[in-house]
């Protein structure tokens, strides 16, 4: 079964929860999270609340399929803190740039340690959660669920966690704009929007036919208007397999499989570069 | 003749998905029977059904599997091609092969031909131009299936670089529902997976291509109806490249394990675009992966295009006392201007004020640029990071191991991955310190008892060597080496300075080296050149002062100094044929067999000849030398012999009354200095000519012995001469099969066997135009060949801007024999004509046999063969025009007769196959016009212009040409120069040669001296025309006119 998370702070994240929470809850959170038993779920002011549909258990009493009401809250971190941990984070390059990236900086706690602070909960004092099921654990299967989908989103957005820190996009944005390299990541966030679908008419650029007309000498006609460019000599190997799309890092959003997005197009690449017979 | 034609024609579809394949089609100046009816348009000049199939299995090499398979797989196609009167015109490529003039206009119509459909493109297509390039004497490619094989060639290129990504292409549907009362427009949308080109390259190569691309490769329809037109180029140029990728990647084999890999995934679809997926994702679904591949590619572009600069990275080595401390420098160089680069460290010293100014070059955004790109970059390679940990990154510190590294890897990827990277010098190829053998020679003579003492390197000089170790070209002992392989480092600090050391490689080097060590070993001076250019890379050389001197001569032939003129020149050699004189002396010194290569007019016969003259001053009692050239320059031989060296006894064995006996010959050959014969005679005569040793055998034209095989030049191998010569003024290192037989022919063996050539060389250099093979063989034949092109800076200052040169050729028997019966008959007449009817007779004698110096055809006028075998002059031209247009160079042609005129350009456009434009009195001005254009445009290859010495005399500018030819001569020296100065005028960077042709022993001869002698005196008034001969009396003019024999060739 697929992880829910494939990033190293995704993965810190989860770890956080699993390590008070017992294994048989967890287990079937995470089935609760894959099956789409989580119906909706919203963050605000540091707050997960959702909807998970629970199952019907006549041992608790339960004979029609309940919803539960699920919230979980990590520990705010004050907002005259989050102002001195943002001047850090815009003090150093690498943090800014990773984020621009759209990544966690792996070294991002340094920006809070100074602080005695930490960004990513790791022990179960930085949780509050609770949930209407009549489970008396706490975490229940069903925060776990909600849990491990939080997990997943954080991959892909990695200012959630700051968010589930308490500090709101808004004065992510406003703290940002107080220092230079700040104020680089500050337009980004601004700007970064879904990009428009682009439609295109034909699978293969169209070969537009343009009306007969004869401007071309018969010399040009069969053997062109200038001379061919003189032969390029033949590339062997490339140095390192698949360098165009390592730039983009692994696990591109529309890759879901835990195995390496780069490893697979590696190997693709090689196949069709020595195997292919019109390639030798 | 064949010419192979060919091209992509998409379907005629107007679906989403539109294919197309590639098609080869022939055309023929020899179609085989009539086609039955012209009703439908077909092609009265290709390959039907049947002929091509013969072609595709006898010529291209095709084979099927059950036969007649394969002629059911052709197909028919039509192109819509230049059409003249109802027919299509030949192609440019097929005209030259053909009796017509290139349309100058014409209409596009499509016209009906039988194809082969290529499966494999470009694969297909590079076996095609291989056998093309080399068995093809009746077939040939044209221009636009030599278009598409170097085009497919580069996308190839592009492919192996692994410059393509999965893709999504999105397709809006709008379907009309009919459910309900009114009609609805449903917006819908299809998204299919697919592959994309990525790469900057391959957008320049469009761009490039699309400027080349011939007209014939947008010409292709699937039906006759189809009423538009051509294809815009780059819209079938990108199709082409799009069908061509998709056709590769899901054509190729995956294994188990990939497609296990990639289940489920975008990946799986692309790779298997026609495999049914039993889940079909919802559209939302569908639409949401859409996007998300879209941000993705949208990343991947926009790190290509939106910066205004390169990133740049430089290594600054560490100093010894501190090896750990290697800096890797952050730098940006402006896009548009490469040259500017500015260091982040300077940029973040800057003033915050300041800034903005500086990085404007650098484009918008810099900074947020700046920071993805070092993003991006330490995706590639992580280490960047550690110097990132600042808001004022300038650029990173590593260590010895860390540097390393990044000389050996990363610094090729980053480089790869489109940064500028910039190494200590000591790690470039050149400044690289290499742990090599070296070999220590010294030249000891054949005898082998004692160094020769002046140190003088002869025929017979024996190169004896021994073993070392050197790192960097210096010596160094076992023990020092040792501790080199010892050293626990990668990168060492070696007598004050940084290198690499390979330690494996060392350790077999020490191994040979002690194994070896001890032994005195011996080579001859080919096998020491032979060795030197093969085994570069680990051997060096430490040569003594003889040898090194030699070497050094060898490969830097323009610091030979030059000889003096030889006492019994009859001239003065110019400078760089007295050096030339110089290096084949020395060559021959040496026994290294020489070629001797200068263009055309530069005066390889003369450089010969004071060569002969030279060492008869030095030795006495020399054999002789035998000269083998083609009958058409025997002539000129003799006649520069005669001219600047008199003295040198020549005989010519040509002729059916030379000397057959071979006791006769063997005397009468010791008897002279020089000894000139035919190529033709050298293959008859071979074994009188094998019958003794010669001090020297020279090969004029040595083109001519390019085929090993040929029974002419085998005999020509066999001749007993230690030293051998060839002449030739082709660029013959370009022609890899010439260049080995006529290596054959100078030093047998240093090239190798044929096949060992062709397997080392020629294969690779022609088929995957391998550059280290070419190189190699390059540096093989270098040291042979002197090669001095009139646009040498060095030969420009020695010559002047025109050299007028004069090109005797000698007349065949039947111009002879031609030339004598008018002579007699003349000679008869002349004593009763008077007056008027004197002064006609004279003049249209002097007609006649200026025809019959010119071609008998001319003469007879009865429309037989113009062929060279009846005109040495006409043989001479040939070869000549060959070594002109070989060289890249074009030529003006100039006639007083508009019926050689009109001969020329039909043997040279149809028998020879040159591009050529013959310009006469009946041409009209528009024609004129365009060929003057088409001329002088330099993206026109190499051509010829014939003109009429009226007609082309004045107000043309065909400054092009820097080789004028005068088949015939004006008695009037200023009418021939107002000629020559077509191609001598203001814009005319080159040199001009002007090659004026004589027949020997004739009236031409004579009137040429004669000429030359009163230019001397300044004395003669010679008018416009030819009137002054009819003042000379009858018996000077009977001299004037009358044959020398001696002065014909058979």
């Amino acid at each position: 079964m697929a992880q829910f998370s494939r990033t190293w702070w995704g993965q810190r994240f989860i770890a956080a929860l699993e390590e008070f929470t017992d294994e048989a809850r967890l287990g079937r959170g995470r089935s609760y999270a894959s099956n789409g038993r989580i119906i909706e779920y919203t963050l605000s002011k540091g707050t997960v609340t959702a909807k998970v549909r629970g199952s019907i258990n006549p041992y608790f009493g339960v004979y029609k399929e309940p919803i539960y009401k699920t919230s979980i809250t990590i520990k705010a971190i004050t907002s005259d803190d989050w102002a001195k941990v943002i001047r850090q984070i815009a003090s150093r390059a690498d943090l800014i740039t990773k984020l621009l990236m759209n990544e966690m900086p792996d070294t991002i706690e340094e920006a809070f340690s100074g602080l005695s602070l930490h960004l990513l909960p790791h022990s179960e004092r930085d949780f509050e959660t609770s949930c209407s099921c009549p489970d008396w654990a706490n975490p229940c299967k069903h925060i776990a669920g909600v849990y491990y989908l939080l997990a997943s989103a954080l991959d892909n957005d990695p200012f959630l966690m700051f968010e589930l820190r308490g500090l709101s996009r808004d004065d992510l944005y406003t703290e940002l704009t107080r220092s230079p390299l700040g104020k680089i990541l500050a337009s980004a966030l601004d700007s970064d929007e879904e990009p428009l679908v682009e439609p295109v008419t034909s699978y293969y650029s169209r070969p537009i036919r343009e009306q007969v007309t004869v401007e071309a000498t018969h010399k040009e006609f069969w053997t062109g208007a200038k001379r061919l460019p003189s032969p390029i000599a033949n590339v062997s190997q490339p140095s390192v397999p698949a360098l165009l799309i390592k730039k983009q890092g692994d696990y591109p959003p529309f890759w879901h499989k835990d195995l390496s997005f780069i490893s697979v197009m590696e190997e693709l690449y090689e196949r069709v570069r020595t195997k292919n017979k019109q390639m030798k | 003749m064949h010419i192979i034609h060919g091209t992509w024609i998409p379907e005629d579809s107007n679906e989403f998905i539109q294919r197309g394949a590639f098609y080869l089609w022939v055309e023929t100046d020899t179609p085989a029977g009539r086609s039955r009816s012209n009703s439908n348009n077909v092609h009265p000049r290709h390959l039907a059904q049947t002929a091509l199939t013969t072609f595709l299995m006898e010529k291209l090499g095709l084979r099927e599997l059950i036969s007649g398979a394969l002629a059911h797989t052709l197909c028919t196609k039509y192109f819509l091609l230049p059409t003249v009167a109802g027919k299509p015109s030949p192609s440019f490529e097929l005209l030259r092969y053909m009796d017509e003039e290139e349309p100058i206009e014409f209409d596009l119509v499509p016209w009906q031909v039988w194809c082969y459909q290529v499966p494999d493109i470009i694969t297909a297509l590079n076996d095609i131009h291989f056998i093309a390039l080399n068995a093809a004497e009746d077939f040939q490619l044209g221009a636009d299936l030599l278009f598409w094989h170097q085009y497919s060639q580069a996308i190839k290129n592009i492919i192996s670089k692994d410059q393509y990504i999965p893709a999504l292409k999105y397709q809006a549907i709008s379907t009309t529902s009919n459910k309900g009362k009114k009609a609805k427009q449903i917006l819908n949308f299809e998204i299919h997976p697919a592959w994309e080109l990525l790469s900057e390259t391959y957008e320049n190569n469009i761009q490039r291509y699309v400027a080349t691309m011939p007209g014939a490769c947008t010409a292709g329809l699937n039906s006759p109806h189809d009423s538009s037109g051509l294809f815009d180029k780059e819209s079938l140029l990108r199709h082409f490249s799009e069908c061509l990728l998709h056709e590769i990647v899901t054509g190729t084999p995956f294994t188990q394990k990939i497609d296990q890999q990639i289940a489920d995934t975008l990946l799986y679809a692309c790779v298997y675009p026609y495999r049914p997926i039993l889940m079909r994702p919802s559209s939302e679904k569908k639409l949401e992966e859409y996007k998300q591949w879209l941000t993705w590619r949208t990343n991947l572009t926009k790190s290509h295009t939106e910066a205004g600069f390169t990133l740049c990275f430089r290594l600054e080595e560490a100093s010894p006392s501190d090896i750990n401390n290697w800096q890797l420098h952050f730098l940006v160089a402006a896009k548009h201007d490469p040259s500017l680069k500015l260091s982040l460290e300077e940029y973040w010293g800057l003033h915050p004020r300041d800034r903005v100014e500086t990085a404007r070059p650098f484009g918008k955004d810099f900074e947020k640029n700046l920071l993805l790109a070092l993003g991006y970059a330490a995706r590639i390679y992580p280490t960047i990071w550690n110097g990132m940990a600042t808001d004022h990154p300038t650029g990173c510190i590593l260590t010895m191991y860390e540097a390393f590294e990044f000389l050996k890897e990363s610094a090729w990827v980053l480089s790869d991955a489109g940064y500028a990277v910039i190494v200590p010098a000591w790690w470039t190829p050149d400044g690289r310190r290499r742990t090599k053998v070296r070999l220590k020679t010294s030249v000891r003579s054949s005898k082998g008892a004692t160094t020769l003492s002046q140190g003088h390197l002869s025929l017979n000089s024996i190169i004896s060597y021994e073993y070392q170790l050197s790192v960097g070209g210096q010596v160094v002992s076992e023990e020092e080496w040792e501790q080199l392989v010892n050293a626990k480092t990668p990168l060492v600090q070696f007598r004050g300075q940084w290198m690499e050391l390979d330690r494996d490689k060392m350790q077999q080097l020490l191994q040979f080296w002690q194994t070896h060590q001890h032994e005195k070993s011996e080579m001859t001076l080919l096998d020491m050149l032979k060795i030197g250019s093969e085994a570069e890379d680990d051997l060096e050389w430490d040569h003594d002062q003889s040898l090194r001197d030699m070497l050094s001569r060898l490969h830097d032939k323009n610091a030979f100094a030059p000889i003096k003129d030889p006492e019994a020149l009859q001239g003065t050699l110019r400078d760089y044929q007295k050096r030339g004189v110089a290096w084949l002396q020395y060559l021959e010194k040496l026994g290294l067999n020489p070629c001797l290569a200068d263009d055309m007019g530069l005066g390889k016969t003369l450089e010969v000849i004071a060569c002969l003259l030279k060492e008869r001053e030095e030795e006495d009692g020399l054999g002789p030398t035998l000269i083998i050239a083609p009958t058409s320059v025997l002539g000129n031989w003799r006649k520069e012999i005669e001219r600047f060296a008199p003295e040198l006894r020549t005989l010519v064995h040509q002729g059916s009354t030379r000397l057959k006996d071979k006791q006769k010959f063997m005397d009468a050959c010791q008897a002279h200095d020089v000894i000139l014969t035919s190529f033709a005679l050298a293959r008859l005569d071979e074994k009188l000519l094998q019958g003794l040793k010669w001090h020297r055998v020279v090969v004029d034209e040595a083109q001519n012995i390019k085929n090993p095989h040929a029974a002419q030049t085998r005999a020509i191998l066999k001749l007993d001469a230690p030293l051998r010569v060839a002449l030739t003024g082709t660029p013959v290192e370009n022609r890899l099969r010439d260049l080995w037989s006529i290596f054959n022919f100078l030093n047998p063996g240093y090239l190798g066997k044929e096949a060992q050539f062709r397997k080392e060389f020629e294969t690779p250099i022609y088929k995957s135009n391998d550059l280290a093979r070419s190189t190699t063989l390059k540096k093989l034949v270098e040291p042979f060949i002197l090669r001095r092109v009139k646009t040498d800076k060095r030969i420009i200052d020695d010559l002047p801007d025109k050299i007028e040169q004069k090109m005797y050729c000698t007349l065949t028997p039947e111009q002879a024999s031609l030339y004598e019966a008018v002579v007699k008959d003349v000679e008869e007449q002349l004593n009763e004509a008077e007056g008027i009817q004197r002064k006609g007779l004279i003049l249209s004698t002097i007609l006649k046999l200026k025809q019959i110096c010119n071609h008998p055809m001319q003469f007879l006028q009865d429309g037989s063969a113009f062929t060279s075998e009846r005109s040495h002059k006409l043989e001479r031209l040939g070869e000549m025009i060959e070594e002109v247009i070989e060289s890249g160079e074009s030529a003006l042609i100039f006639t007083q007769f508009t019926e050689i005129g009109g001969a020329l350009e039909k043997y040279l456009e149809h028998t020879k196959h040159y591009n050529t434009y013959y310009l006469h009195g009946g041409t009209n001005v528009k024609r004129r016009e365009r060929m003057i254009v088409d001329f002088q445009d330099p993206e026109t290859e190499p051509s010829l212009f014939i003109l009429s010495l009226r007609a082309g005399g004045v107000g043309l500018n065909l400054t092009k040409a820097n080789h004028v030819f005068h088949f015939d001569r004006w008695w009037n020296p200023s009418v021939e120069d107002q000629a020559t100065d077509r191609a001598f005028r203001i814009g005319q960077r080159k040199n001009v040669f002007v090659h004026k042709f004589l027949a020997m022993g004739t009236m031409e001869e004579r009137i040429d001296a004669m000429i030359e002698d009163k230019k001397r005196l300044s004395s003669l008034v010679v008018g416009t025309d030819e009137s002054w001969l009819t003042e000379l009396d009858n018996n000077t003019f009977k001299e004037l006119i009358a044959l020398r024999r001696s002065a014909v060739m058979e």
